[in-house]
Parts: C-alpha cells; sequence; structure tokens
C-alpha cells in the first residue's frame, strides 16, 4: 500500500477521531462559506459586466444577500411531485453532493495542509468527482419531468465527452512529473499524487510546459461545472432549469451548494496541476501563511477568468458541444500525451514539449478562430440574400427613422 | 473481531442489500442505481484489501458504466410505461443455472489454499507493479477489452436508433 502520509493538524497530538472531526467540520464551514461568497462575488461581478449594480440592499455593499437567499431557501417548503419516483428523488441531492464533499480529502491548500496526502490523489478525485453524475441523473429521472431527463441526458453526455481530454491532458503532465521522479533511477511513484504534482513546479508551473493542457483543462472545467458557454444542462431558456427543475427549498440549495464546491474544487485542482499551486513563484521554504495565500490568489484569478467567460461569450448548441469535445479537444489532447510521450522517451529537453504544446494551441485558436469566421460569414451572407421584402411606410419612416 | 472485520462485515451486509436491489426492483432503473451501491461496495472491499487503486479504478469505470447503462435502460425500454414482470416463464432453467453457480462459487472458495486467513498478514501491492504488468505482459488482452467495449457500445447505439431505411 501507498505510505499515507497523516498530516498532523498544527502539530497537536490530537486522537484521530477528535482530529478528523475538526477536518470534516473545517471542510463543512469551508463549502458554506465558499458557495455565498462566491455566489456574491459572482453576482457583483456579473453586475458590473452588465453595467448593472448588483445585489446593494441586504448589509454593506448587499454581502449579506446570499445569507439572506440561504435563509429563504432553508425555510421555504420542500415540494416533491405527486408522480415523482420518491426514493430516487428524495436522495439524489444527496448523491450529487456527498461525491464532491469527498474530493476534499486530497487538495493541497498548503504543503502540509491537506485533510490526506492521497498518493493516487489524482486519480481518486475523478473517480469520485465523475459519481456526482449519478445524482444529476438520478434527479432528472426521478422527477418525471422531461425537461428535467433532458437536461440530465445532456449533463450526463456532457460529462462524460469533457471528462476524456480533461484527463488526457493531465496524463500529459503526470508524464513530465514521471519523467523527472525517474531522472536518477527513482520510481515513478507519487506521480500521481496532487502535492508531488505541486512540488515539482518550484520554477516553472506546468502552464509554461503544457499551455494546450491548462486550455483544455479550463474548457472541460467549464463543461463539467455546467457553466456558460456550456450551461446546456440547466439552460432556462431551452429546459427550463435542467435537472433540478422539480426541487425546491433545502434540495434545492443542496445543488447549488454542490456546484459552486465543485466549481471550487475543479479550479483549485487546476491551479495545483498547471500553476504551481502553494509552490510558484515563492517555493517550499515560505511559510504556511503565504503559501494559502498563493493558493486563495490563484484560484480567484481563474474563478475571476470563469465568471469573466460567463459574462462575455453566448451559450453553444447542445450538437456543437458535443463535436467540440470528440472531433477538436480529445484529438488534440491525444496528440498532446503522445508528442510528450515520445519526447520523454527519446529524452528531448522539456522546453521542447513546451513548444509542441504551445504550437498545437496556437493551431487549436487557429481553428477555432477560422470555424467561427466561417460560420458567421456564411451568417451574414444569407441575410443579406434574403430577398426585400415590402412593407408599410409608416409615420416613423416619413419623420425621417432609419 | 477487529476494527477491519466490523468494517469488511458491514461493507459486505451492504454489498448483499444492494446485490438483492439489482436483481428484485421491478423498475430497470431502480436496477442500475442499485448497481453503483453493490459496485461501490466493491471497492470499499478492496480498499480493506489495500489495493487503493483497484477501489479508484472501480469507481472511474463502473461510475461512468453506470450512468450509461440508466441512459441505455431509458433508450432500449420503455421502463416507465408498463410495469416489469419480476419472473418469467424460464424461472425453472433460472434457478438451476443460479443454483449451480452459487455451488461452484462456493466449492471454489472452500476449496481454494488462501495464502493468508488473517487479515493484519495482507500483502501490500504497489500499484506501480499492475502498471508494468498490464502494459507488458498483459498489454494485448487490455487492448482487446478496450475493442470489445467499443463494439458493445456501438451495438447499443444502433440497437436504440429507429430504421432509417423504412423512412
Amino acid at each position: 500500500m501507498p505510505e499515507i502520509v497523516l498530516s498532523e493538524f498544527a502539530g497537536l497530538g490530537l486522537p484521530d477521531w477528535i482530529d478528523a472531526l475538526i477536518r470534516i467540520v473545517f471542510i463543512v464551514a469551508l463549502m458554506t462559506v465558499n458557495a455565498l461568497a462566491l455566489i456574491y462575488l459572482e453576482r457583483k461581478i456579473l453586475a458590473r459586466f452588465h453595467q448593472r449594480v448588483g445585489p446593494t440592499r441586504t448589509g454593506p455593499f448587499g454581502m449579506l444577500q446570499s445569507a439572506a437567499d440561504a435563509l429563504k431557501l432553508l425555510t421555504k417548503e420542500d415540494v416533491r411531485p405527486t408522480s415523482a419516483d420518491r426514493w430516487v428523488f428524495e436522495l439524489a441531492p444527496y448523491f450529487a453532493f456527498v461525491p464532491i464533499f469527498l474530493v476534499f480529502i486530497p487538495i493541497p491548500w498548503t504543503e502540509t495542509w491537506i485533510v490526506r496526502d492521497l498518493e493516487l490523489g489524482f486519480l481518486y478525485v475523478f473517480g469520485v468527482l465523475g459519481l456526482n453524475l449519478v445524482g444529476v441523473v438520478m434527479a432528472g429521472w426521478g422527477s418525471d419531468n422531461k425537461y428535467a431527463l433532458l437536461g440530465a441526458v445532456r449533463a450526463a453526455a456532457q460529462a462524460i465527452s469533457y471528462e476524456l481530454p480533461m484527463l488526457l491532458v493531465s496524463v500529459g503532465v503526470i508524464l513530465v512529473v514521471a519523467a523527472r521522479l525517474t531522472v536518477d533511477g527513482g520510481s515513478a511513484f507519487g506521480a500521481v499524487n496532487l502535492n508531488v504534482i505541486a512540488l515539482e513546479q518550484t520554477t516553472t508551473p506546468f502552464i509554461l510546459l503544457q499551455p494546450l493542457g491548462f486550455a483544455i483543462f479550463m474548457i472541460g472545467a467549464l463543461a463539467e461545472l455546467h457553466r456558460p458557454p456550456f450551461d446546456m444542462p440547466i439552460a432556462e431558456s431551452e429546459v427550463v432549469g435542467g435537472y433540478f427543475v422539480e426541487y425546491s427549498g433545502i434540495r434545492w440549495s443542496f445543488f447549488f451548494l454542490a456546484e459552486y464546491t465543485a466549481l471550487l474544487l475543479l479550479v483549485v485542482i487546476g491551479s495545483t496541476v498547471f500553476l504551481g499551486g502553494w509552490n510558484f513563484p515563492f517555493g517550499e521554504d515560505v511559510g504556511l501563511g503565504l503559501q494559502v495565500l498563493l493558493t486563495i490568489a490563484k484560484t480567484s484569478a481563474v474563478i475571476f477568468i470563469l465568471f469573466w467567460s460567463r459574462a462575455v461569450l453566448p451559450r453553444l448548441r447542445i450538437d456543437q458541444l458535443m463535436a467540440f469535445s470528440w472531433k477538436v479537444l480529445l484529438p488534440f489532447s491525444i496528440l498532446q500525451v503522445l508528442a510528450n510521450a515520445i519526447i520523454l522517451a527519446y529524452g528531448g529537453g522539456e522546453w521542447i514539449i513546451g513548444l509542441t504544446s504551445l504550437a498545437l494551441l496556437l493551431l487549436l485558436i487557429g481553428l477555432v478562430y477560422g470555424r467561427v469566421r466561417v460560420l458567421s460569414r456564411g451568417a451574414g451572407r444569407s441575410l443579406n440574400k434574403q430577398p426585400a421584402r415590402p412593407r408599410l411606410i409608416t409615420a416613423h419612416d416619413l419623420a425621417g427613422g432609419d | 473481531m477487529s476494527a477491519t472485520e466490523i468494517v469488511f462485515y458491514c461493507i459486505a451486509f451492504f454489498m448483499i442489500v444492494s446485490g438483492l436491489g439489482v436483481v428484485l426492483a421491478r423498475n430497470i432503473v431502480h436496477s442500475a442505481l442499485a448497481l453503483i451501491l453493490a459496485l461501490g461496495a466493491v471497492a470499499g472491499v478492496y480498499v480493506i484489501l489495500t489495493v487503493e487503486f483497484l477501489a479508484l479504478t472501480q469507481l472511474v469505470v463502473y461510475g461512468g458504466a453506470v450512468i450509461m447503462l440508466v441512459l441505455f435502460a431509458l433508450m432500449l425500454t420503455r421502463a416507465r410505461e408498463r410495469p416489469q414482470a419480476l419472473f418469467g416463464k424460464n424461472r425453472p432453467i433460472a434457478f438451476v443455472i443460479a443454483a449451480g453457480l452459487l455451488t461452484a462459487f462456493v466449492a471454489g472458495i472452500v476449496a481454494s489454499e488462501w495464502a493468508t486467513t488473517n487479515p493484519d498478514d495482507i500483502e501490500p501491492l504497489p500499484f506501480q507493479e499492475i502498471g508494468d504488468v498490464l502494459f507488458s505482459a498483459w498489454a494485448v488482452p487490455f487492448e482487446v477489452i478496450s475493442v470489445v467495449l467499443v463494439i458493445a457500445m456501438a451495438g447499443a447505439i444502433l440497437l436504440s436508433q429507429p430504421d432509417q431505411g423504412e423512412q
């Protein structure tokens, strides 16, 4: 068995069960505060992009708005449709929520602040995170609502499609880590440990070696999190509210808590794997406080970019989304893994990996840009081709309007 | 009884209950959902046996697989429209086969010479050894399995599609 290092809680010699309890309470508090804060910040940031002011009434700068919303949700009636499958419907929020709670275990907030330093941390994250989908499908099917079922099927299709490129580009990083660990004839043991991955990035974060990897990871994270522009499973204009359309009150808030916690988790994992986590640029010798600040700063920056993309990008169509994953991202991520493996096997320097990845990223951007250009030009032409229809001359025209 | 044994019996009980749920549920989606509980319990047994890699692989593979199963159940059957009959006319044959399998499994377990029966003696298996063996000695079977899975998936899609020639 891989040796599991139980990082001691603040150096106190507490019994194991108290130690475990403290960690659980800490994580639960973190989840709640995170969801409340992120919802408030998202509303404020989106408001800035939309030239509105966002919540202002509750508390200073409207900061208590999410707390007030949470209270409202807790006191709301919990409605269950009579035709719903009772147990599946009622258990679904927990199945959606518990896996995400469990993913907190191997996350390295600092060098030693880890619930448990799992040797197979990366595999664990994706193994457990994927189970969240069971809850989503249960909710969609159990609600006995066509829109909910459509939303759940979309969520499942989307998550299964985007997990593959995400995992493959992460394999690219793991290959680099494994190559470094085996360079002196050592074993590649620990290359899937999130903390070891962070530890390898003291001088260069892996985003420099794998820019394509980071881009695909973040696109995949957007799709996994059902965030715009990939929010087809919960798109209001298409499937009403998606898989949780029949839920209300506390069960509904479970889904929301799960979504925002997953957002935090995937971003923390992304910044640990690609941006150096707690390590870059100050290294291991810096105090724990600064390491936490580094983690928070990187995470906040990436989350801001995700909010930003929500404000500026239009929603795709579901078939475009699936095609983008299977026809574009998957081939690119396979190419990336193959390129890494070949370069490392023949002893090429890491800068070659960085250059190939950058070249692939530029190719990807070029392809997407070219496709968008062609599509938008085609759309414009077809609009122009429409025959001019005769119309009535109105008072507006006579007054010199356009 | 050690703590490991207590945990094992809890997991085993859970596994049997959810396994019964798989075969006894009238609704095919309920069966699929009970299956994920049963498979999760198997992952728990792997953790007790100190092969975490296998446990996580179990979750990665079967988590996604059960979702696919539910989707196929929705595509291929009309689970919602007619209640499924629990017993068919092949009941005696099924009983004979099931009893035979059970006997074979129990006989196999009893007759096997186990390396140890003490949970504390379990030797941890480093997961990199699994990787070495999987991609060297057993590379061809590994690849063949993936081909089989792709064929199964393509077949399911083909079956669930309406006939295009008639339209």
